[in-house]
Parts: structure tokens; C-alpha cells; sequence
């Protein structure tokens, strides 16, 4: 009987591993370093040091980083971009815009596949859909053998206009695919048919560089559960939120993108929602970097178009999260000002921080958290020792020599800087959403967030911190969370006053069967299947549109003009009755219903800790080196009461309670800390 | 106008301590941004002008008397700085007759606005019965009447015929829209029902700004919101006086060109800048800045302090943007009737392709020598190419205007190549329209979009590439095409060593019998369906000696094709072998490059003083390509023709000696 429910999250350092039992509503986790060379080594190590019975499985799904990661770090295989004769730097003109709009050393990053293998080919076609210059298939025969020749396999093609006509793009893949049988084609009208050509462009490039390493991979670890015993699909979250199986990654494995990005938010948008805050502001903070999102009226904003750097836009629905480069692993250094810095340039897995002992020299977080006490010398249940003389040695020789500081000085000066930085970015996605942090609750998880949670808290006049039960796994458990998702649009453009209803009704009917086949592609039994249409309109002349419900029948296009007026008064704050309405696009969410594990609360009773597991001196700035507590996570019942300072440990994470608060745990398990000096 | 009355007139207290607690205060601050930049996401999705769209707006938060507290993150730089003049300009009309309610518009470049396609609305913010604030949002309609589509009549050289000119005029009057003065507004340009729609939707982008205002007001009182507004400012005037105590004082100078007065016989157009840091301040002085020209390439006082804010700003990313600034920063911009002041009624809808960016990037210059990790050479140059006619594919015939602007390169740097393909110095957000767009809106067919090789200047870091864009006139009828740009002949330069890049300029119809080079300021040329047009933008100007970039460097230009191979060896003395281009192999001959090199080190000098006629000869008899006619002689022509301009040559070999030559290793 298939009673396991099993989520894995591949973070920069640590996999996680999270399995929820059915039977028992009971949660288990397990954690290994990540591998980056092969990251479905550290998933099966999971999954054996979690004794998971794959047969036992029901359900397997997996939240990877390994999309976002290839695009940061360009580690890309030899990739090629076939395109309209005359438009072969689209994808380095952009829209020539900057990000920074004043600083004329930062530029924009490097375009995705280098100029030199960017090539064009005759053919155009027009806005309409007509052909104006057939593609010339000599050209496409040489441009194939040449990329043959150039040992190309990996290769876009995106051609003008093809939005409105993918005849030429799609005899082009057949062309190269005739040439070099085992070469990946992605073109942009089956990726994105959607007009603008950069953005189109640019979405495929991503698709066409990820899908040999990502589908690769999902392909692989799909087939090593398999062989396991594992019945199920293999279940990817996606940048939107949902999640997808192995056969669709291979086509579209950039919806990827943010998938490790999206698990984290969905799961802090659950915490909120159990902890009964409408607004929440989530620090998930791991390995190299710390991922920011908001809960703002207990949902999560979605943004249509995402991006790993500024300039190289993925055009597809996409969770709303800001990822800065502060985590346990970054570097903190003197500049050559002379000046304290910390991030973004982590120590990564390899070599890691200078503690880990595997050839770090530079001191991180991690280090400075080890020398301060408040992280103890075994990590991970004892998988990982941390030698603090090497974080001592490290601080010591890169930030405390010369700045003449004592050792904890200077690590505590680390931390103060990772704070900051971390508080400044918390402001940048509240306040300049023009809500107050003070209203927020903040959630803080990731294996280094509940180190840092409570003095971001105070940096920034939050009052409440919650930390959830398995901090370090949180984003794992968000993948538990999801139903298969998949999201189709098509153009249309006409006034919505006397539009062919009937034609409308038509595009949507193919968009469903489209979808309804994909989701039984995916093995979505059809009782399960959820299809909903959407339509973006805007006033006619304007250029961005609105989406909002489209029901179907007689009368449906006119009710969601009526909707459109309303909500657009709502989100904008006025409306134009009189002014027509144009239709711009149809959409379409398909839903695969996923059972979601149901969790129970534990009984609370109000108590004391029990005798700390053991005792530390710990430095807290200005109160100096403190005698505290260190408290096994497991042993606090709910109901447990107690002041700071006291650390926490458990097998995922450490969290620190520093002097001055209160802290309890409530029936999820979590712990809530309580700022005194900000809450009274 | 002179600077002591167009300088914020504001009691400025910079040594005055802080009254706020620092939290209060970093909160307010940044609330204040976040109104602002709430104002601009709301106008960016609701807006009916393309050209807004593409990102030519802005906002700020002004405080009661005007003054800029806060000027919205991603704002375009050219209107920086000109906010609170118009908002003083809305004060100075309606004093005493200001009401909740009301909303203002004004457009108007003689009391401090841009141009006439920048339309301001102002909303003034009431708390306990005054006024606290002032929201306002400017954006670029995409047309405002005039003799020309798009109202960038190149011809002009008064203002009347160029567009509708609006004074500070009330739109709404405590609540009620005045639909009279909203259709006399908009019934003057070619599309009414677009205009009306900006009309409405910058006006409530206002009223989201003052929702904002008022919730801080109703959480943190209005007194302190008050206050918050003046150390705001008070922040950043004393965060740009304490960065000049780091900096050394002195006076520098530079002077860069227009391309021709047509009033006037040939010879360039200078705009002159001299800097002074004094400890106190940043000082500038125009003086010896040209009489306005005979076309709309002049610039009003309120566009010249917006380059002169926006430059200096360049080299102080970080500093936020309000009042604040404008008051460390200040400029004596000589009396009216100069390209740089113009006044009422020259022209100077075209200040943005002229004076605009000349001292920009003779500010750049400036502060290079200043801040050399900082340093750039010039940056291509702002240009509007627009088609405009009847759109036949249509049954109702309707008005097309093809209005279309290209990134370009911007000038080399001291550690990296210049950037590629990157929006105007004017702008750097302003975004360049996505073609499969033009082509559904436009009967105009898009034939190529590519960046320009060789366009990029050469130097020891080589000046970004431009962009080359061509198109033909597809279904129309009664076209017309008119340009708006500059440095066909002032041509984008180097620096410390660095060579100019391209000249900018449309080419109709290019190779055939019907080729001609149209320059790089038209107006209404008519235009036929078949006929097919061409420019360049400029790539930008080389930074150092390029024979002192290694030959790897060159020989990557050359595998991406952002370097021909012939000008390989013509502008860096590097000799690249091509052995199998498909497979990108090619070699280095080491010994002929050594050669080449050190033949060009001899005989430079000696090049830029050849006889201009004798050039201009050789080119006409297509013995010598343009590029050596620019980098190598330093002469200046009619690119179409070959015709000399013998004192435009002069000038332009004067500054080059200055600005490359002379930092020339013999």
C-alpha cells in the first residue's frame, strides 16, 4: 500500500529530503550535502539515509535548482540560434535598456548564446501570418550541415513573426533534424507563441540551452525511481507554482526556471495561512543565497514575466520572489576601500566555508556563526563536522588582523553586515510595496535563516519571527503543497463589441482539448482534470492588458467585459465605460488535482523547557559572551514557553534566540519568537 | 532665463541637524520612493502612448513649494530635474486658487518643461486644510498636433506650428473633469481618443501617489510627513557635499559640436562647459555656447539643467534624485537666445537630439579626468526616425506614424569595452519597440535589426557597437519622412587616445540608382511604397590608444564579427589570417602585426594633416573608405556626395588632435 508522500528540494549546499506518512499525518526529514557536479546523487542518498521504500511511494516530487543555476552560471553545452536573415542580435539588442539606470560601469549580462554562433537564414513572413520570402531550403540544408559541421546539437530556431505563422520555423527543425538526427530544437512559437519578438527569442534560447542538462537529469532520476519501485510520475514544480512531469520538461524544461525559487513561497504562504497572518514576509535563507517572498493579504504575487538576470526574460507565469546574494556560505572580505563587505561571491559546496575543512580559506556566515557560539560544531544530526579552529584561522587572517579587531569583533561584524544587507532587502520588497515590514510577520527558514531571523527582525521593528518545525527542509515541503499546472494562451486581437463570439468560443475549445491532452499526457485521471479560462483585454489603444475569468457560452464575453470594467477600477482606481474594449489574448489553466497531505496540530500545553541538552557561551553584541541554553528541537513540546537568549538545534537548522525576547511554540510546532522591546 | 532664477529657490539649511529618529526617517524616505514608483507601474500598464510605454516618463513628489522630494527609481534621465519647475510653474499661476481635487497640465518648454510631446499632470496633496505636496507624472504623447505626425517638425524654428503649447491650465476643478478643456486639449492632435486616454490615466497615476502621501499622513502625522519631505532633500545635498570633500578642486573645460546651424554657413556648433569644484559645490558656466540655430536642436533652460543634473549624476550613481541635488549642483547658463538658452519662441523640440547629449557627454569628459575609474568616451547620439502617412492596408485609411528609435554604443571605458546596443544616454530605460509590434501597427516592413560592425570606436577598450536597422515602406499612402538626430558630422569620439566611431545619418534607398544620403536632420521627405530606408546608430568612442589593445582582444572581435578583419589592420594594426571562418578559426600573423603596427605609429600625425581636398577626392573616387576619411584623416564630408566641409574638417581635427592625438605613444 502507497502511503509516502516524498519532496525533495536540491538546494546550493544541502538536498533535502522531506517525507509526510499518510497514515500517521507524521513528517520526517532527511538532509545531505547537495552534489553539484551530479545533484541526483545527493537525491538518491536522501533517499536512502530517509530509508524511503520507493514501492511504498505514492507520491515523488521535486523542486531542483538545476534550471536557474545553468542560467546563472552559463553552463550551457554548445548551443546555437538559427534566425531571420537581417535579426541576428536580437537577443543582444534586447530593448537596450539597463537596470542600472545610472551606474554606466554595470552593464547588463552577456546575451545567451555568443554572437558567433547566431546565425540567419532567408525567410520572412509578415504580422499577418503571409508568407513574404519562402524559407530557402538550399540555405537551410548548408545552414544544417554547417552546424553539423560546427558539432552543434543544441539549437533554437526563432524566426519574425512566426507568433502568427510557424510554418517556416517548424520546417527549419525538420531540416536540422533530418542533418543531425540527435540534435534539441526548440522553437519559439511551440515555446512561447506570443508576439515581441525578444522576449519570444529569448524565452526559446533558454529552453533550447536548458533542455539537454534539465531533461537530462529529470530523465535520469526518473528512471533511477523507477528502477527503485517507484509507480508514480515524478512530480517538477514549476516557476508558476504547479508542478509537471518528466514529459513535459523535456519540452519545456525552462518552465523550470524558478522552480527551487517557487517551492519556498508556496510553503511560507502556507505558514502564514496556519499561523493565521495575512501578512507575512518569508527570509528563505540557504547555502549561498536568500530568497524573499511576500504574503501580502494571504496571497502571493505572480508576475507573467520572470528573470534570472535582468535583460533575459522567461515569459511564463512565475511566483514573485527576490533572491539576493546573502546565505551561510558567502564570503565576507575587505574591499579595496578598505571596507567590511559580505556576499554576493559565495564559498558554494566546494570548497565551502573554511569550517567544512574541504580547502576553504576565506571565513563565511557559517565561519563567523561558528566562532560566535551560536552555531555548535556538528551539523546535520553529525553528517558534517565544523572544525572551529579553521573558522577562527579564516577570520582571524582575512577581516580581523586587518581591521585590528578581536576575533569576535570581527565575526560579529560579519554577521551585522549579512544582517543589514539582508533587512535592506526586506525593505525593497516591502516598502517600495508600500507596506510597513512593522505589519509583516516574519518567517525565517532555509538551513541559516533561524540563525539570522531574529536580528533581521529587529534590524527592521518586526515583531514576531516564526520559525517552522523543519526550517531547513520548508522549501521540500512546499512541493508537497502543488497540483499539476500548465498554463496555454493565444492570441487574439479584436474589439471585444461585436467580436466573433462564437470564434472566441472556438479558440478556447481548442486551447482545452490542448490542455485536457496534456494532462492526460501527464496521467491526470480526467475526473481530476480542472480547466480554466481566462482572457486579457484592455482598453483599446493601451498597451498592457488585464487578465481576468472568461466563462464560456452565450453572454460569457460580455459578462467578462462587465468583470474587466470592475477590475480594472479595482486595481487602478478608475475606469472608462464609454472606451472600447479590446480583446489581446486567451488563456488557459489546466489543473491536474494532487490529494494534498492533511496536517495536524499537536495538543498544547503550557510548560517549561525541560534541562537544556547542553550550555555555550554565546556572543550577542552588546551583551557580550552570554551562558545560554542549547535546547533539542524535538524535546520542545507545544505550549513550551521561555526567554532568550537560548539556541535551538535540530537536525536541519540551528535557530538563535537572542536576549531581550520571548519565545513559545505553538501547535504547528513552530516557534514563535517575540521581540520585547518592538512587541511591548 | 538665468540660473538665479531657475535654480530651486528653496531656504536651504544644509548644516542643520536632524529632527527625525532614523528609523522614521529611512521609512518615510523610502515610502516616498515607493509613492512615486507605485505612480509609474500604474502608468506603464495603463498608458495609450507607445512611447510612454516604452518608458519615456516620469514622476515625482514635489513638496509644497514645489520642490523635488523624491524622483521616481526608474525615470528617464531627460527629465530629470525638470519636475519642479513645472510644478513651480503650476504654483506661480494658480496661487491661491489651488483646490482638492484639482489636477493641472503643462507642457509648456518655456517655463521649464522638455518639449511638447512631454505632458505633465499635477495633482497638490491637502492635509488639515493646505497644501502639504504636489504629485506629478510627465509622459510623451505620442502626438500633439503641429505641422508633422509625431509633432518633431525638424523644420521648425519658432514654436508655433510645431505642436500645441499648453501653459499651467486646470483639467479638473475640485473633482469635476473639465471635458471642455480636456477636448480643446486633445482635439489638437492627430489621434484625440489616444490622447484623452493618457489624459486619464497619468491623472489618476497622480491620485495613486496622493493615496500613498495621505496614508503616511493619517500613520505618522502631517507635520512629520513635512518634515520628512525637507531632510529628504536635506539628505541628498549634503551626501553630494560630502562626497566633493573627497574630490580635488579646480576648473576644467571641454567643448563639443552641433553638426550645422542651416542658417549659417558650414562649421560646427559649439556647446561649451567649464566645470569648477570649489569645495562647496559643482559649478558650471556655458559661456561661449552658440546663438540658437536655425532648427529645433535648441534647448530650453529647463532641458539644459536636466543634462547637466543628469551628467553629473552619471558619476554619482547612488546619490538619490531630488531638490536636494539641485541645490549642490548649480549652472550660470548665460542669457537667452543661445542653443543652450534658448527662450521663447525658438524652437527645441529637438533639444534631445542636439545641446541635450553634447553636454552629457562633455560632462562625462569632464568628470573622466575627475574620476578616472569612472571614465567614458561618448556615447552614440539620440535619434527619431518617423514615417508617417496613410496606412492603406486598412479600408479606412487611417494616420500610421512610424516613429522608431534605436539603441546605440556607448564610449569605451578605462577597464572594459564601451557597452553594445544600449539605449541613449537621454535614457538608458528607454526601450527600443519590439518590430513584430511596428509591423501590426505600421505599413512598415522591418529588413534587418543587427548591430554594425566596425562601428564601435576603436581604442585600447573599444567603443560598444551600433545598430543598423533598415525597412520598406510596404502599403501606404502621402508618406513622409523626417529625422531627427545629430553627429553625421560631429562624429562620436574618442577619448585619451580613443578614435570616433561612425557618423550617424539615413541613407534611401542604398544601393541603387536611386541612393541618397539624406544626413542626420530631415524633415518631410516624401516617401513611396517600395522605397527602402537605412541608418546607423553610432557605436561609441574608443577609450586609449588602440594600438595598445592586445591582438587576442581584436582577434575575438573578429570571430563575433563586431571587427571586420580589414579593419583589424586598419584601426589596430592587427593582421587576422582567416583559416576556416565557419569553424571561427583564424590566426594571428605576429610579425606583419608588429609591422603594421608600427607603421601606422609612424605615419599618424602625418595623416591628420593631409590635404582635406585631396581626401575628399580619393573618397569620391572610391579610393578610401569612409572610415579612414573619419578615423585616419579626421575630414569631415557630405557622406553622399564627398563635398568637403572644409571648417567643419578644421574643428573636428582640432578636437581630435585633443582628444586622441595628442595621448598618442609616438
Amino acid at each position: 500500500m502507497s502511503n509516502v508522500r516524498v519532496a525533495v528540494d536540491v538546494g546550493g549546499t544541502f538536498t533535502d529530503v522531506c517525507i509526510f506518512d499518510d497514515d500517521t499525518q507524521q513528517m520526517r526529514i532527511t538532509k545531505v550535502p547537495s552534489t553539484p557536479s551530479d545533484p541526483m546523487e545527493a537525491v538518491m542518498h536522501g533517499v536512502e539515509r530517509g530509508e524511503i521504500d520507493l514501492a511504498q511511494v505514492a507520491q515523488f516530487s521535486h523542486g531542483t535548482t538545476v534550471a536557474t543555476n545553468a542560467l546563472i552560471t552559463r553552463n550551457f553545452p554548445a548551443a546555437a540560434l538559427v534566425t531571420t536573415r537581417g535579426f541576428r542580435d536580437v537577443l543582444e539588442i534586447r530593448d537596450g535598456t539597463k537596470d542600472d539606470l545610472w551606474d554606466a560601469y554595470n552593464d547588463v549580462s552577456e546575451p545567451y548564446i555568443r554572437r558567433r554562433d547566431r546565425f540567419e537564414v532567408t525567410e520572412r513572413i509578415d504580422y499577418n501570418g503571409n508568407t513574404i520570402t519562402a524559407l530557402d531550403e538550399d540555405e537551410a540544408r548548408a545552414l544544417a550541415d554547417l552546424l553539423k559541421r560546427r558539432g552543434v546539437k543544441t539549437i533554437a530556431v526563432c524566426f519574425l513573426n512566426s507568433y502568427a505563422n510557424a510554418a517556416h520555423e517548424t520546417r527549419m527543425r525538420e531540416i536540422i533534424e533530418e542533418t543531425i538526427p540527435d540534435a534539441t530544437v526548440s522553437t519559439s512559437a511551440e515555446v512561447l507563441p506570443e508576439i515581441f519578438e525578444y522576449p519570444r527569442f529569448n524565452t526559446a534560447v533558454a529552453n533550447a540551452v536548458l533542455a539537454p542538462l534539465v531533461s537530462g537529469y529529470v530523465n535520469r532520476l526518473a528512471s533511477r525511481l523507477t528502477e527503485g519501485g517507484y509507480r508514480g510520475d515524478l512530480l517538477l514544480l514549476h516557476s508558476g507554482g504547479g508542478s509537471m512531469t518528466p514529459r513535459l520538461v523535456e519540452k519545456f524544461p525552462v518552465r523550470l526556471a524558478a522552480s527551487g525559487i517557487a517551492a519556498g513561497a508556496i510553503s511560507a504562504k502556507h505558514i502564514a495561512q496556519q499561523c493565521g497572518y495575512d501578512n507575512a514576509v518569508s527570509l528563505d535563507m540557504g547555502g549561498t543565497s536568500t530568497d524573499i517572498a511576500l504574503v501580502a493579504d494571504g496571497e502571493l504575487r505572480v508576475s507573467q514575466e520572470w528573470q534570472v538576470e535582468y535583460g533575459h526574460p522567461i515569459i511564463f507565469p512565475s511566483i514573485e520572489v527576490l533572491t539576493i546574494g546573502a546565505g551561510g556560505g558567502s564570503l565576507a572580505h575587505i574591499d579595496i576601500a578598505g571596507s567590511l563587505r559580505n556576499g554576493p561571491q559565495s564559498a558554494g559546496a566546494d570548497p565551502g566555508p573554511a569550517c567544512y575543512g574541504t580547502g576553504g580559506t576565506q571565513p563565511t556566515n557559517t565561519d563567523a556563526n561558528v566562532v560566535l557560539g551560536r552555531l555548535g560544531t556538528s551539523l546535520a544530526g553529525g553528517a558534517k563536522h565544523l572544525e572551529k579552529s579553521l573558522a577562527e584561522e579564516a577570520i582571524r587572517a582575512t577581516i580581523a588582523e586587518p581591521l585590528g579587531m578581536d576575533l569576535e569583533e570581527a565575526a560579529h561584524a560579519i554577521v551585522a553586515v549579512a544582517n543589514a544587507n539582508m533587512a535592506d532587502a526586506v525593505r525593497l520588497v516591502s516598502i517600495r510595496r508600500g507596506y510597513d515590514p512593522r505589519d509583516f510577520a516574519l518567517l525565517a527558514f532555509g538551513g541559516a535563516g533561524a540563525l539570522h531571523g531574529a536580528d533581521v527582525a529587529r534590524e527592521l521593528g518586526i515583531p514576531t519571527v516564526v520559525v517552522p518545525p523543519s526550517p531547513g527542509v520548508t522549501s521540500a515541503m512546499g512541493c508537497l503543497l502543488v497540483d499539476i499546472q500548465h498554463d496555454f494562451a493565444h492570441m487574439y486581437t479584436g474589439l471585444a463589441s461585436g467580436a466573433d463570439e462564437e470564434g472566441i468560443e472556438q479558440e478556447f475549445v481548442a486551447l482545452e482539448n490542448e490542455a485536457s491532452a496534456r494532462l492526460r499526457h501527464e496521467g491526470v485521471a480526467d475526473e481530476d482534470g480542472l480547466l480554466q479560462r481566462k482572457i486579457s483585454m484592455r482598453y483599446q489603444g493601451q498597451w498592457r492588458s488585464l487578465q481576468v475569468p472568461m466563462g464560456s457560452g452565450p453572454g460569457a464575453l460580455e459578462q467578462a467585459v462587465r468583470t474587466f470594467h470592475e477590475q480594472y477600477e479595482r486595481e487602478f482606481a478608475f475606469r472608462q465605460d464609454d472606451a472600447p474594449v479590446e480583446v489581446y489574448q486567451l488563456h488557459l489553466t489546466a489543473v491536474g488535482k494532487i490529494p494534498k497531505p492533511s496536517f495536524r496540530p499537536a495538543e498544547v500545553v503550557e510548560q517549561k523547557p525541560g534541562e537544556p541538552e547542553d550550555r555555550r557561551r554565546v556572543y550577542f553584541g552588546s551583551d557580550g559572551w552570554l551562558d545560554t541554553p542549547v535546547y533539542e528541537r524535538d524535546a520542545l513540546a507545544a505550549g513550551t514557553a521561555f526567554s532568550g537568549p537560548a539556541i535551538i538545534t535540530q537536525l536541519d537548522s540551528t535557530t538563535v534566540v537572542p536576549p531581550h525576547t520571548n519565545a513559545e511554540i505553538d501547535e504547528w510546532l513552530n516557534i514563535r519568537i517575540h521581540l520585547e522591546e518592538i512587541s511591548s | 532665463m538665468s540660473d538665479t532664477l531657475t535654480r530651486t529657490d528653496r531656504a536651504a539649511a544644509p548644516a542643520r541637524s536632524t529632527r527625525l529618529d532614523p528609523v522614521t526617517f529611512e521609512v518615510l524616505k523610502n515610502a516616498f520612493a515607493t509613492s512615486v514608483d507605485l505612480m509609474s507601474e500604474q502608468i506603464l500598464r495603463t498608458c495609450y502612448s507607445f512611447v510612454i510605454y516604452s518608458r519615456d516618463f516620469s514622476s515625482a513628489l514635489c513638496d509644497a513649494r514645489g520642490n523635488t522630494v523624491m524622483q521616481g527609481s526608474g525615470d528617464i534621465a531627460v527629465h530629470v530635474g525638470t519636475l519642479h519647475f513645472q510644478a513651480k510653474a503650476v504654483i506661480e499661476q494658480f496661487e491661491g486658487d489651488i483646490h482638492p481635487g484639482d489636477v493641472f497640465a503643462i507642457n509648456d518648454p518655456y517655463r521649464g518643461g522638455t518639449h511638447f510631446n512631454d505632458v505633465s499632470f499635477v495633482r497638490p496633496v491637502f492635509s488639515q486644510g493646505r497644501i502639504i505636496a504636489f504629485a506629478q507624472n510627465k509622459g510623451h504623447w505620442a502626438d500633439i498636433g503641429g505641422n508633422v505626425p509625431g509633432s518633431f517638425d525638424v523644420s521648425a524654428s519658432e514654436h508655433f506650428g510645431e505642436g500645441l503649447r499648453i501653459p499651467p491650465v486646470r483639467v479638473w476643478s475640485k473633482g469635476v473633469f473639465l471635458h471642455d478643456v480636456a477636448q480643446l486639449l486633445v482635439a489638437n492632435t492627430r489621434a484625440p481618443e489616444q490622447a484623452l486616454g493618457d489624459l486619464h490615466a497619468q491623472s489618476e497615476a497622480t491620485a495613486v501617489c496622493e493615496r500613498e502621501v495621505l496614508r503616511l499622513v493619517e500613520r505618522y502625522g502631517t507635520e512629520t510627513v513635512e518634515l520628512a519631505m525637507q531632510e529628504t532633500q536635506d539628505y541628498v545635498e549634503r551626501t553630494v557635499r560630502r562626497r566633493l570633500a573627497d574630490l580635488p578642486q579646480g576648473r576644467w573645460e571641454t567643448v563639443d559640436y552641433l553638426d550645422l546651424d542651416p542658417g549659417k554657413p558650414e562649421g560646427l556648433v559649439p556647446v561649451k562647459i567649464v566645470m569648477t569644484l570649489d569645495g562647496e559645490g559643482i559649478h558650471y558656466d556655458l559661456e561661449g555656447s552658440a546663438d540658437v540655430v536655425d532648427t529645433f536642436l535648441n534647448s530650453g533652460y529647463g532641458t539644459t539643467f536636466s543634462a547637466i543634473y543628469a551628467g553629473t549624476k552619471t558619476f554619482f550613481p547612488d546619490v538619490p534624485l531630488n531638490s536636494g541635488f539641485y541645490a549642490a549642483v548649480t549652472a550660470e547658463i548665460g542669457p537667452e537666445g543661445t542653443v543652450v538658452n534658448a527662450g521663447w519662441p525658438h524652437a527645441v523640440t529637438g533639444f534631445c537630439s542636439g545641446p541635450y547629449e553634447k553636454l552629457m557627454n562633455g560632462i562625462f569628459e569632464i568628470w573622466s579626468q575627475i574620476m578616472p575609474e569612472r571614465a567614458m568616451a561618448c556615447a552614440f547620439n539620440l535619434e527619431y526616425l518617423l514615417v508617417g502617412g496613410r496606412d492603406s492596408r486598412r479600408e479606412e485609411n487611417p494616420y500610421f506614424m512610424w516613429y522608431d528609435w534605436m539603441a546605440g554604443g556607448w564610449g569605451g571605458r578605462s577597464s572594459k569595452d564601451g557597452s553594445t546596443a544600449t539605449a541613449p544616454v537621454f535614457g538608458v530605460g528607454l526601450a527600443v519597440q519590439a518590430c513584430e509590434g511596428q509591423e501590426r501597427l505600421t505599413p512598415v516592413l522591418t529588413t534587418m535589426h543587427r548591430i554594425g560592425t566596425d562601428s564601435g570606436g576603436p581604442g585600447r577598450f573599444r567603443g560598444g557597437c551600433g545598430v543598423e536597422k533598415g525597412g520598406t515602406l510596404t502599403d501606404a499612402d502621402a508618406s513622409v519622412m523626417s529625422y531627427c538626430c545629430d553627429r553625421a558630422r560631429s562624429i562620436t569620439w574618442g577619448i585619451e587616445g580613443g578614435l570616433p566611431s561612425i557618423p550617424h545619418g539615413v541613407w534611401l534607398n542604398r544601393d541603387t540608382d536611386n541612393e541618397r544620403f539624406l544626413g542626420s536632420i530631415f524633415s518631410s521627405v516624401p516617401v513611396q511604397p517600395g522605397d527602402t530606408f537605412y541608418r546607423p546608430s553610432a557605436g561609441g568612442g574608443g577609450f586609449g590608444d588602440p594600438l595598445d589593445r592586445s591582438p587576442e582582444e581584436v582577434l575575438e572581435d573578429v570571430i563575433d564579427d563586431y571587427v571586420s578583419v580589414e579593419r583589424a589592420e586598419a584601426d589596430y594594426g592587427v593582421v587576422v589570417i582567416p583559416v576556416d571562418p565557419d569553424l571561427d578559426a583564424y590566426e594571428l600573423d605576429r610579425e606583419r602585426t608588429a609591422e603594421r603596427r608600427a607603421y601606422i605609429r609612424a605615419h599618424r600625425r602625418a595623416w591628420l594633416e593631409e590635404d582635406p581636398a585631396r581626401i575628399a577626392e580619393q573618397y569620391r573616387a572610391g579610393e578610401i573608405d569612409l572610415l579612414d576619411v573619419i578615423r585616419r584623416h579626421g575630414v569631415i564630408l557630405d557622406w553622399g556626395t564627398g563635398e568637403l566641409f572644409s571648417e567643419t574638417t578644421r574643428q573636428h581635427r582640432q578636437q581630435m588632435i585633443r582628444r586622441s592625438a595628442s595621448h598618442w605613444s609616438s
